[in-house]
């Protein structure tokens, strides 16, 4: 199964695609996809039902968040009531650590996205401040990173034995499926995708 | 320089601070479908009887301010447009006579490739003659709070 595990919707303060869209767009283009997960800025989308979308368009339509800390952006996985108490979310200075550690123990996976990126990348923070415990998945592959961005990433997750996770970081509709993560199993909802992750069976890929 | 955009947003978020007036022209509506490429006959044809402005039509308008009277200042740099989002709520007809309040709406922080940055919603809503919300525009700006010119 491949999910694209990193895109945004116009709950995002700079996301301009409707979920719908995305769904016809990627019905449209016959995209190689299973199903996409949503990553809002510095907010979980608590009240969205996206099932009738998802039973129309036959695609998996998931849920998680984007969040900002002082090791650069974080997508977090499984994000739950739990979760939604343990850090303030629209925060632009989480503390790494306790994203990480808060996930860990509320059922959630934290993974630092597009870390090659300049300031909100985690490649940058770890040569400055060194490595950080707890992180054990990274977005390797990200549809909007430059070349060398991506490159650096992989770089870090081989120096670091990290998993590698891939996603558009879409903002835009013709953006969707740029790159994704492909899993051995079937994932049906946020707790599959966790027991996923956590599972270490996945790979990213891309076409870009 | 540190920023605190959430006592930025209690203090400042809500208030209108400028009130202007405009009135609808039809060669203004037909300038500005022109310029966008609109073909729909209530838009570019002053004798169809539901002609009015383009939906974004409102988004041209500015007020006499961009900001509050000390509104403070954030970082060293002039900021930059972060785009704006109409919202169309009723037809703009010839000859209606708008009311358009200005209020900051909100203020926001994140983080990009570029440094910090904090958004500040400005927030223009237009009412004609009869009460009738016609538009909301927010047009967002971005200050750098690191950003030395």
């Amino acid at each position: 199964m491949i999910l694209d595990l990193h895109n945004h919707s116009i709950k995002s303060d700079d996301g301009r695609a409707k979920v719908e869209n995305y769904c016809q767009w990627i019905r449209k283009r016959e995209l190689p996809i299973d199903g996409f997960a949503l990553t809002e800025h510095r907010l979980f989308d608590d009240e969205a039902d996206y099932r009738k979308l998802e039973d129309e368009f036959g695609v998996a339509i998931l849920k998680g968040s984007e969040v900002e800390t002082d090791y650069g952006h974080v997508l977090v996985f499984g994000v739950n009531e739990d979760l939604l108490a343990a850090f303030d979310f629209s925060r632009v200075d989480l503390p790494l650590s306790l994203v990480l550690e808060s996930a860990q123990r509320c059922g959630a996976v934290a993974v630092p996205c597009h870390p090659g990126r300049t300031r909100v990348g985690l490649c940058a923070h770890i040569e400055e401040h060194g490595p950080v415990d707890g992180v054990k998945i990274i977005e390797t592959l990200n549809g909007g990173s430059r070349e060398r961005e991506d490159q650096q990433a992989m770089e870090l997750a081989q120096c670091y034995d990290y998993g590698g996770i891939g996603g558009s970081d879409a903002h835009i509709v013709s953006h969707v499926g740029r790159c994704a993560t492909r899993f051995a199993n079937e994932i049906r909802n946020e707790q599959d995708l966790v027991g996923a992750l956590r599972s270490g069976d996945f790979e990213a890929v891309s076409w870009k | 320089m540190e920023v605190d955009v959430k006592a930025l947003k209690r203090d400042w978020a809500g208030i209108e601070f400028d009130v202007v007036e405009v009135e609808g022209k039809t060669q203004d509506f037909l300038d500005f479908a022109e310029a966008c490429g609109e073909t729909e006959s209530r838009f570019v044809d002053p004798e169809d009887a539901d002609f009015q402005a383009p939906s974004t039509f409102t988004s041209r308008f500015v007020g006499r301010r961009m900001f509050p009277d000390r509104f403070p200042k954030i970082g060293d740099g002039f900021g930059f447009d972060a785009g704006k989002c109409v919202f169309a709520h009723a037809p703009f007809r010839p000859g209606d006579v708008l009311t358009a309040s200005s209020k900051i709406h909100d203020i926001y922080e994140k983080t990009g490739r570029s440094g910090p940055m904090v958004f500040i919603v400005h927030r223009m809503e237009f009412v004609n003659q009869t009460g009738v919300l016609v538009s909301v525009v927010d047009w967002r700006m971005v200050q750098q709070p690191e950003r030395k010119r």
